[in-house]
């Protein structure tokens, strides 16, 4: 890897953004930061998923929020968990490692059948569809209460991974007055992303991987030379999905609940954000895009109490919000390759 | 079933005229637009401004002294508002866009950011309060066989009017051709004499305008709140789509017909005790006419694929 000016320019930012966070926070730097990796990491990986679908592909996808969901549901559900009103404990489940597989799996055959319409579809048309589908979806969990828990969502289920934890690392974390359970899901969604990236990097250099570049820059080319593109789209759309799917069980395990409203539209839209800020088509980019991203966001509220007087949530999130709105808008109209994309990479156009 | 019948027109014509709109500004403009839901709630949060008193106003609108105009001349300055926004929207955001040739998903991300942005800036300063405009209550009437309160057939007849009138501004007046000929071919239109940017700037007013009338009307029949419009927004879509994307009189009626959708379907025996997911049966059906009739019901065939 050649350490071009692209790449120092975003290691300082990245390190400086996490120096920021021990200027801005007298107490605790520590315990905010890694709250703030630790939503970084999943964060990044959903970014990640969807990279492999906009950046990779040129698939306009907005419906994350529903592969993060399925994943994070379907592998809930089949582990040990109490849901709903009444919260009714299911205490039989599988073994955490295959419900996640499953879980992972079940988001890429949902990414599957979204893809369905991106073999008719044009990207704008696409963008309309796949947040339609994503609402739809998020609409059903919350009204099929006696299955997903509904508005009342799931808990109880963070054993089935904690249980995992060495006491080496606990002792180690509580040294420092850390949350042990957070840093672990912290730990494992870095993990996940250090084991993605170098399965993607490889799928990448490969045939296929160029193949999937080529849908994007010229579909007709693509078909000519005898390839499949429709089904190279949905290999895409699976392979991101189930990476959304594997982000959306470690955001649930964050939590330490599932809650239908995480999945609303704007969880697409922080995906997006991250993930333009990174790099589209870069495959790291996300990765320092997020860092940067959730340093931004978690140092809003100091900002927030500039502006009001007494701050509430909802305030904070107002601004929060304003400036995931005018980063996005910022990045696309004046730098839309990111930190660490390639301009001429970007599908930005479709006729 | 009936009683659904007359919420299913209320909140289709609610999605028709909003449809027009953002059909509208498609078809000229060839922009999907995300912002379109802001521009609806500011209508309805500009209203409420000039004509609510003091105690409902929020945030840093108590600052002001009550202003509590008449009802209709701040639902009018609440749509001149929103003409004047859409225009500075072309003005100093679109229109740099357009020339400086931003590939249209790069405008698409845009307009999300730019509906992101505004939606948070309403949850700031006017606050994630419900609100009412300040109306006295009225009580339910039979009209035909539909129940609504008097002041809801209002805003009926009034939609229809509204679309009776752009029907008829876009088949006679000059600029409605002019607008009509820039939606079909800008490069031909150009070549004819018409001036595209000042086609499209009247097109943003003039959508713009009709959004916030929009959200008037909503705000009657429902309430104001800061996220309205990216409520409704996905609705409009399912109408623009369903009547065919970029034809204005397919937009009026599928907007229509996905209220009536929306509102009927509570009343399905499957769907007994899931009022909740109403809105999944028309975003299903505007997923199905994608795939299988893209072109909507009026809409010629066109390359979207």
């Amino acid at each position: 890897m050649k350490l071009s000016a692209k790449w120092v320019v975003t290691i300082l930012l990245t390190i400086f953004s996490i120096y920021l966070v021990f200027v801005l926070n007298e107490e605790g730097p520590l315990r905010i930061l890694f709250n703030l990796l630790t939503f970084a990491g999943i964060y990044g990986l959903a970014a990640i998923g969807l990279n492999v679908h906009f950046g990779l592909t040129g698939l306009l996808n907005f419906g994350h929020a529903s592969f993060m969901g399925v994943g994070a549901y379907v592998t809930l559900l089949l582990i040990p968990h109490a849901a709903g009103r009444e919260g009714e404990i299911t205490e039989s489940g599988l073994p955490f490692l295959l419900a996640l597989f499953i879980g992972i799996i079940s988001a890429s055959l949902f990414g599957l059948l979204l893809g369905l319409p991106a073999i008719r579809l044009r990207g704008d048309y696409l963008a309309i569809v796949t947040i339609a589908a994503a609402e739809i979806f998020r609409l059903l969990v919350r009204d099929l209460e006696s299955i997903t828990g509904g508005v009342y969502g799931i808990i109880n289920f963070s054993d089935s991974l904690q249980q995992y934890r060495p006491i080496y690392f606990e002792n180690f974390v509580s040294r420092y007055e850390l949350n042990p359970s957070q840093v672990w899901v912290g730990l494992l969604s870095w993990i996940s992303i250090l084991f993605v990236l170098v399965i993607l990097k490889r799928l990448t250099n490969s045939p296929w991987g160029r193949a999937l570049r080529a849908v994007r820059e010229d579909e007709d080319a693509v078909r000519a030379l005898g390839k499949n593109a429709v089904w190279l789209k949905l290999q895409s759309f699976m392979l991101g999905a189930g990476i959304a799917g594997l982000a959306g069980v470690f955001l649930a395990f964050n939590y330490g609940s599932l809650q239908t409203t995480t999945f609303v539209p704007l969880l697409t839209f922080y995906v997006w954000a991250i993930m333009i800020l990174g790099g589209v088509g870069s495959l790291s980019g996300p990765i320092f895009g997020s860092i940067i991203f959730w340093v931004i966001i978690s140092e809003t509220d100091k900002l927030a109490a500039l502006i009001f007087e007494n701050a509430n949530g909802q305030q904070l999130a107002g601004v929060r919000f304003v400036l995931v709105g005018l980063l996005i808008m910022v990045l696309m109209i004046f730098r839309p390759s990111g930190l660490l994309g390639k301009k001429e990479e970007l599908l930005l156009n479709v006729k | 079933m009936i009683d659904q019948l007359g919420n299913g027109l209320l909140l289709g014509i609610i999605i028709s005229v909003a449809s027009v709109a953002l059909s509208l500004l498609y078809g000229v403009t060839r922009i999907v637009n995300f912002a379109h839901g802001e521009i609806i709630a500011l209508g309805a949060i500009v209203t409420l401004f000039f004509s609510g008193p003091i105690d409902s106003r929020v945030l840093f609108l108590e600052r002001f002294s009550p202003l509590g105009m008449s009802f209709v001349t701040s639902a009018i300055i609440g749509i001149i508002f929103c003409g004047v926004f859409g225009g500075l929207l072309e003005l100093l955001l679109f229109r740099p866009l357009r020339k400086a040739e931003v590939g249209n998903i790069a405008v698409l991300v845009v307009t999300i950011g730019l509906s992101i942005f505004i939606r948070h800036l309403y949850l700031l300063f006017a606050t994630g309060r419900v609100q009412n405009f300040p109306l006295d209550l009225e009580r339910r009437q039979t009209y035909l066989f539909f129940e609504m309160t008097p002041r809801n057939f209002k805003v009926l007849i009034a939609g229809l009017i509204v679309m009776i009138v752009i029907g008829l501004f876009l088949t006679f007046t000059r600029m409605g051709k002019a607008m009509r000929a820039v939606r079909d071919s800008g490069e031909l239109a150009s070549v004819s004499g018409i001036n595209s940017d000042s086609i499209i700037l009247f097109t943003w007013i003039s959508s713009s305008m009709l959004a916030g009338l929009a959200g008037i009307f909503q705000a009657i029949i429902n309430d104001v709140r800061y996220n309205m419009g990216f409520l409704i927004l996905l609705l409009i879509f399912a109408g623009t789509v369903l009547g065919g994307i970029g034809t204005s009189f397919g937009a009026m009626v599928g907007g229509l017909l996905i209220g009536i959708f929306v509102q009927v379907s509570v009343a399905l025996p499957f769907m007994e005790g899931h009022t909740e997911a109403k809105n999944a049966v028309a975003l299903a059906i505007m997923i199905l006419i994608l795939l299988f009739r893209p072109q909507g019901i009026f809409g010629q065939k066109e390359r979207i694929s």
